[in-house]
């Protein structure tokens, strides 16, 4: 079996893996890290969505040894030990999230989006967004909370 | 003092946990010493099982168990019966029930039916496993279309069922409808398709179970929507066993919108291996299984006919469907498309006279049963379409023909010939608001602006009425903690829908208690006697009022222990706004004070105990209400590539009471989403040996953040429904029920230029391109007729 070493949630991590061991059953099934969800087996839902080196990946397109090496950042990574942080917030504020499934992922992509585009207009937000799919909110709300996070984030 | 009223936007108590990876779901329950099962499904739509050998999977390292039919048959379970409520063919005779095993004997009747299971020591162990069992299966004609079902030529998936009939039902006036339509100046008629479609939650459906051999009992965590009632079918009907024999729970659950309302049989086959191998089984379904594996909804060929008059006024409506229910009748798959469809036939319009006829029919697919409205959208859908159709043919303004028609608020309460009691609301009201919403008056600008840049504009209005369902009875515990905290156990219980807020929002509001005191539980038949889960938007309806009820139970306790503290008598205390107050002496308490009072053993009268307060209460619907609304939907439409785009999105509902309006608008929002989704894209497709094309979200179209619009919602609020003491009306589903017609009408408004006048759903931009070039050539009884 491969070892890999690599950062999660700037801890270092290191492990013997299955060659056949996605990345997200790594996290999930290895690490315990269960925010990460898995709603799809095809990559359409992005429900897995973490981020590697800094970048949205959905995590069941990986496999666990390519991210040997790499900095992995989960749901729980970006989570404040007590209450939220700015863009969970305005999750919260805009109930951009209904049972929760989809919503980790939604926050990770966000966030990312965020990143690259501090102001984002709705049409960005949608866009940006389209690789996770919500079966609950009809997305209305969580473009608005994107917007509302967005704004909060640029002070 | 409470810190929250009802219908206050309560922000969620469960949005920290969800938001921060700390929901638990399904898969994130594991038990001590867990073995994962997997389930052999039948890769044939219709086949004889000669036979099965397992023994290359049982000779594989890790692999624990392998279950056959016969094992099953052998141990001897029973089936699990449908339950539907609708129950009796035309004829008075009871319908066609056949035996639904948790694997298949002797033969199998869809693809992806459970032929055997596999357990072992992990996932990919028992994934590996599947390989090696060897089904010996001699292949069988399969039908997957419902109306080719009936031909007398059809393959029988039933030896004993003649002709593949479950259920020949109708409802109505059949000889008022016959003497209307002569009487009537015009009858329109249209065959139409309510594709099917299957609710996909996010989260997969899966289980996890274990037996404790010293108490002979269960124990079930399953992501499902209504843990009592599949608890009973296990108990009773599977194993026969007493029912408190298994404790079922759900954890948190990530969607289920209907599709994990059924007994599936995935859990009493985890149960099973549980005991026999004496350690827990865990079994989580993907995504690709799940769209074999998960019930799917709608599915219904309809001839629809409405009896008009020259001046618009509506006679008649007559509507016959012939629905695929799959091969079982499983849940309650006979009263979709039967009951389920019938009762709201005609909507909010001043029909004389209806009648519905529905045959539900056995097919080698996958099974059906509720998704989200389960016969509402439907009827909706069959009643705005024709009032559309009929306006085009008889050149009538289809605004103008509905606001004629529209039941009158004079007219309520007033009954149906479909025997559906509409007791309040105020339809025309309704209709208006909406059309104002829209400001059609901004149209024709914006018509022309889009017309100059080669694509046209489409408008439609959809009123709608629905109502409630699901079980007539729920229950809510109250318990007080000495440490202040109060616990609020409901039967009823959300997927999502946010009723961890919602309920404890009521119990505060009603009890004038902090609202963050409340530890609302739900989905543990420990926990609760009875419940009835979720499904019928019966949330607010059944559970909301049992809250509301046991509040008032906890009142009038507290009321006698308060005239002891306050020294006065309980008939002389009023309690408002959290405090009792003696009218005479205006000495008060509080609720609070009350409440650790009864923990205070100096403060307690000899009589009372410490939980005194404590409450469990069953609440009893009289009879379903009603929720009502209108729907409005602006599109663009590429006439050269068919593309749809949604400008405008309008919905005005009449839910009675709203207790909380943030979680009532994202009910809606999701629900107009799932319609959108169904109306442009989502489809499921067998093929004709019945394999099942769209068999994965790359095939099946689910809608995403950039296709679905922004909406404007508003309630109307003057009309609470008496039928029940909290005046809600039900908010789960009604998204679902307008969406349909209205963005199906507001599409062919945009393609009239084209002579369109019908596209089934979905409506993909090749059926959409096809009509336009074919200049709506179309035959209106093109589905059905073989059938009639
Ligand atoms: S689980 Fe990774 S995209 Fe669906
Ligand atoms: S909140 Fe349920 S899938 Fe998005």
């Amino acid at each position: 079996m491969p070892k890999i070493a690599l950062s999660v949630n700037s801890q270092p991590v290191s492990h013997d893996v299955e060659g056949r061991l996605l990345l997200v059953d790594f996290i999930r099934e290895v690490l315990g890290l269960t925010g990460t969800h898995v709603g799809c087996d095809t990559s359409q839902c992005g429900a897995c969505v973490v981020h590697v080196n800094g970048q949205p990946v959905k995590s069941c397109t990986l496999l666990a040894v390519q991210a040997d090496g790499a900095d992995v950042t989960t749901i729980e990574g970006v989570s404040p030990d007590q209450g939220l942080n700015p863009l969970q917030q305005a999750f919260h504020e805009k109930h951009g999230l209904q049972c929760g499934f989809c919503t980790p992922g939604m926050v990770m992509t966000a966030m990312a989006l965020i990143e690259d585009n501090p102001d984002p207009s709705d049409a960005d937000i949608r866009h940006g967004l389209e690789g996770n799919i919500c079966r609950c909110t009809g997305y209305q709300n969580i473009v608005e909370a994107v917007r509302t996070g967005a704004k909060v984030m640029r002070g | 003092m409470t810190d929250v009223t009802i219908g206050q936007p309560v922000r969620r108590s469960e949005d920290e946990r969800f938001l921060t990876g700390r929901g638990r779901y399904i898969d994130d329950i594991n038990l001590e010493g867990q073995a994962r099962a997997v389930v052999l499904r039948s890769v044939y739509a219709h086949a004889r099982i000669k036979n099965i050998d397992a023994s290359g999977a049982l000779a594989m390292e890790g692999v624990l168990l392998v279950v056959t039919g016969e094992d099953w048959i052998a141990e001897g379970f029973g089936p699990m019966p449908t339950k539907t409520a609708i129950r009796k063919n035309r004829d008075g005779s009871e319908l066609s029930e056949p035996p639904r095993h948790c694997l298949a004997i002797g033969r199998v009747r869809y693809v992806g039916e459970p032929v055997a299971l596999v357990v072992a020591e992990t996932d990919p162990i028992a994934r590996d496993a599947l390989d090696l069992i060897d089904v010996d299966y001699e292949s069988l004609d399969a039908v997957t279309d419902a109306v080719e079902a009936l031909a007398p030529d059809a393959p029988q998936l039933w030896d004993d069922i003649p002709g593949n009939l479950c259920i020949d039902f109708e409802l109505g006036d059949r000889e008022g409808v016959e003497k209307a339509f002569a009487e009537a100046d015009h009858v329109i008629t249209l065959d139409l398709e309510n594709n099917r479609v299957t609710a996909v939650p996010i989260e997969p459906r899966g289980c996890v179970g274990s037996y404790d051999p010293e108490t002979d009992t269960y124990l079930l965590y399953n992501s499902t929507q209504n843990v009592h009632a599949i608890r009973d079918t296990l108990a009773e009907n599977v194993f026969g066993i007493d029912k408190e024999k298994i404790r079922h729970i759900a954890p948190d659950v990530g969607g289920g919108f209907g599709v994990k309302n059924s007994a599936y049989p995935e859990p009493p086959l985890v149960l099973y291996a549980a005991k026999k191998l004496g350690r827990p089984v865990k079994w989580i379904n993907n995504r690709s299984e799940s769209f074999l594996s998960d019930t799917h909804g709608r599915g219904q060929t309809s001839r629809v006919q409405l009896a008009i008059d020259n001046d618009g006024t509506f006679r008649a409506l007559r509507t016959e469907t012939v629905a695929g229910i799959g091969a079982y009748c499983w849940t309650i798959g006979p009263f979709t498309p039967t009951g389920g469809s019938a009762r709201t036939q005609g909507g909010p319009y001043d029909f004389p006279v209806m009648y519905y006829r529905s045959r539900a029919v056995f097919i080698n697919t996958g099974p059906m049963d509720p998704y989200r409205g389960a016969g509402r959208p439907e009827a909706t859908f069959q009643t705005e379409r024709i009032i559309e159709y009929a306006a085009r043919q008889l050149g009538l303004d289809p605004i103008e023909i509905r606001r004629k028609n529209l039941m009158r608020p004079e007219k309520l309460p007033h009954k149906t010939s479909m025997g559906l009691n509409i007791d309040c609301g105020d339809f025309p009201k309704v209709f208006e608001r909406t059309l104002k919403l829209a400001d059609p008056g901004s149209f024709a600008e914006r018509a022309e602006q889009i017309k100059t840049a080669g694509r046209r504009f489409g408008f439609a209005i959809a009123p709608y009425l629905e109502c409630t369902g699901g079980g007539p009875k729920e229950f809510a515990g109250v318990a007080f903690g000495a440490d202040g905290t109060v616990s609020l156990s409901v039967g009823s219980q959300s997927t999502g829908m946010g009723h961890e807020t919602s309920m404890a929002q009521l119990l505060a509001a009603r009890l004038g208690i902090p609202f963050e005191r409340v530890e609302y539980h739900q989905a543990d038949t420990d926990k609760t006697p009875i419940g009835g889960g979720h499904g019928g938007s019966r949330g607010m309806e059944l559970g909301g009022n049992a809250v509301a009820q046991a509040a008032g139970e906890v009142i009038e306790k507290a009321s006698g222990l308060a005239a002891h503290l306050l020294q006065s008598k309980a008939a002389d205390l009023t309690f408002e706004g959290g405090s009792f107050k003696d009218s005479g002496s205006g000495a008060s308490v509080s609720m609070v004070e009350v409440i650790e009072a009864s923990f205070d053993s100096e403060r307690l009268p000899d009589d009372l105990e410490p939980g005194c307060l404590d409450t469990g209460s069953t609440f009893e619907r009289g009879e379903i209400s009603i929720p009502n609304g209108c729907h409005a939907a602006a599109v663009e439409v590429d006439p050269k590539t068919g593309a749809i785009l949604l400008l405008g999105y309008w919905v005005v509902d009449d839910f009675g009471t709203i207790i909380n309006p943030l979680l009532a608008d994202g009910q809606v929002m999701g629900g107009v989403a799932q319609g959108i989704g169904q109306v442009l894209t989502e489809n499921i497709v067998f093929d004709d040996s019945g394999q099942l094309i769209t068999g994965s979200l790359m095939d099946y179209g689910l809608p995403r953040a950039d296709g679905v619009p922004d909406m404007v919602i508003e309630y109307y609020e003057g009309a609470p429904t008496k039928k029940n003491p909290l005046g809600v009306k039900g908010a789960g589903e009604a998204g679902c029920v307008g969406s349909l017609p209205a963005v199906v009408n507001a599409v062919l408004d945009a393609l009239k230029e084209f002579g369109v006048v019908h596209i089934d759903i979905p409506l993909t931009s090749e059926k959409v391109w096809r009509a336009v070039q074919d200049q709506g050539a179309h035959d209106p009884k093109g589905l059905i007729e073989g059938a009639l």
